[in-house]
């Protein structure tokens, strides 16, 4: 226990945890008044001392309120911050402060590999827009709208098939991948909707936006692939507010690179 | 064995006979789960603060709540499930939509191709 290298900066103190008590206490304090899972129970209970055993931190906690048990050494997944169960989001926000969103900054370059055909693509569409003059007519067919429900709607398609088998083998519901891509691609239109004004337009084509969208019209229904495929270069920048957990967010890049695949094919 | 114990003093086995012994059996193993089912639900809140819920993410937001939830008991979650889970604990109309998000959609700033999309076309 006296030398483990792995535990830098807490690490320095856990030798003796009551010479600096908090900070060295892991996610929870010595004194902290927690919520402890013990079997099918929430007890109340209070961290007593806090232990870093082989990198992973041991607490031995008194239970407030004594039923069957008193006290025992727990691992922190059992434990919860009191402020967990009343999270109202706002200690959320005095969190994610600014050093944790640079980290995303830095992240988000790599998280959309595209295609070469659609980097060729987005840079005719440039040079249409900005070096010719040239816009797109509109409303466009098929517009955002059409497209993700086109490629939705083959998702549907292929994966009841692969989720018949599956549902055989393992029991799945059988809708259950189609409706993760169904909540992906309302994400996708949300935000259209939304960063089309905001930051997928090029200066010239700000006039036709005033003349093209009036107040409950949504921009989804009157642009089409040119603009949508502007949204993917925007995406991880727009993703990077949602903090998503790495696999969930690998899982995803997965699914929106096939719909790209599927939606503007070379 | 406490549990039988309990369950004969409460009286309902002898009232319907037929019904409770099953019912009461499965109750236990359910409400444990349950718990588990609530206190995953707290801790993937701690990554996705339901205020996000509100806003423009709110959909990636559950996407990613059903992943995580998904990856945890190993099954699959719909956005439903996620959504009357989340009703256990917070009113989700009540909610606001945090202040970060909404700052940055509503400046308008012109769409600007980043400069590595030139390069490859270039060689």
């Amino acid at each position: 226990m006296g030398s483990s290298n792995t535990t830098e900066g807490t690490g320095g103190a856990n030798a003796d945890p009551s010479a600096s008590d908090s900070p060295a206490a892991g996610p929870f304090a010595e004194g902290e008044k927690v919520l402890a899972y013990h079997g099918p129970c929430i007890y109340e209970a209070k961290v007593q001392k806090a232990e870093l055993r082989r990198d992973e931190w041991k607490y031995f906690v008194h239970y407030l309120v004594s039923y069957e048990i008193k006290c025992s050494l727990v691992s922190d997944h059992v434990l919860f911050h009191i402020s967990q169960l009343v999270a109202k989001g706002k200690k959320r926000k005095a969190l994610s402060g600014t050093e944790e969103k640079d980290a995303k900054s830095a992240e988000k370059h790599v998280m959309l590999q595209f295609p070469l055909t659609l980097k060729k693509q987005l840079v005719d569409d440039w040079e249409f827009v900005t070096q010719l003059g040239k816009l797109v007519k509109l409303p466009r067919s098929p517009n955002v709208d059409d497209i993700l429900k086109k490629y939705l709607d083959y998702r549907t398609k292929k994966d009841g098939m692969n989720a018949f088998f599956l549902s055989l083998r393992y029991n799945f519901p059988s809708n259950w991948i189609a409706e993760s891509v169904g909540e992906i691609l309302k994400g996708v239109r949300c935000y259209f909707d939304k960063a089309l004004p905001a930051m997928l337009l090029y200066k010239k084509e700000r006039q036709q936006y005033q003349e093209a969208i009036h107040d409950n019209v949504s921009p989804s229904t009157v642009y089409g692939a040119e603009h949508l495929l502007r949204l993917f270069v925007k995406l991880p920048e727009l993703l990077s507010f949602v903090n998503m957990e790495e696999e969930a967010l690998a899982k995803l890049q997965q699914k929106l690179l096939d719909f790209l695949k599927y939606s503007f094919p070379s | 064995m406490e549990a039988a114990g309990e369950e004969e003093q409460d009286g309902l086995s002898v009232h319907s006979p037929g019904q409770a012994p099953p019912s009461s059996a499965s109750s236990l193993p359910m409400e444990q789960s349950q718990v588990e089912l609530e206190l995953r639900v707290l801790e993937a809140l701690e990554i996705y603060p339901p205020s996000k819920l509100q806003g423009i993410h709110r959909h990636f937001v559950l996407y990613g709540l059903m992943e995580y939830l998904q990856r945890r008991f190993d099954r699959h979650f719909s956005a439903d499930e996620v959504l009357q889970l989340l009703d256990r604990f917070f009113n989700l109309e009540m909610l606001k939509p945090d202040d970060e998000e909404t700052d940055t959609l509503n400046q308008e700033e012109d769409f600007s191709l980043p400069q590595s999309f030139f390069v490859k076309d270039e060689q």
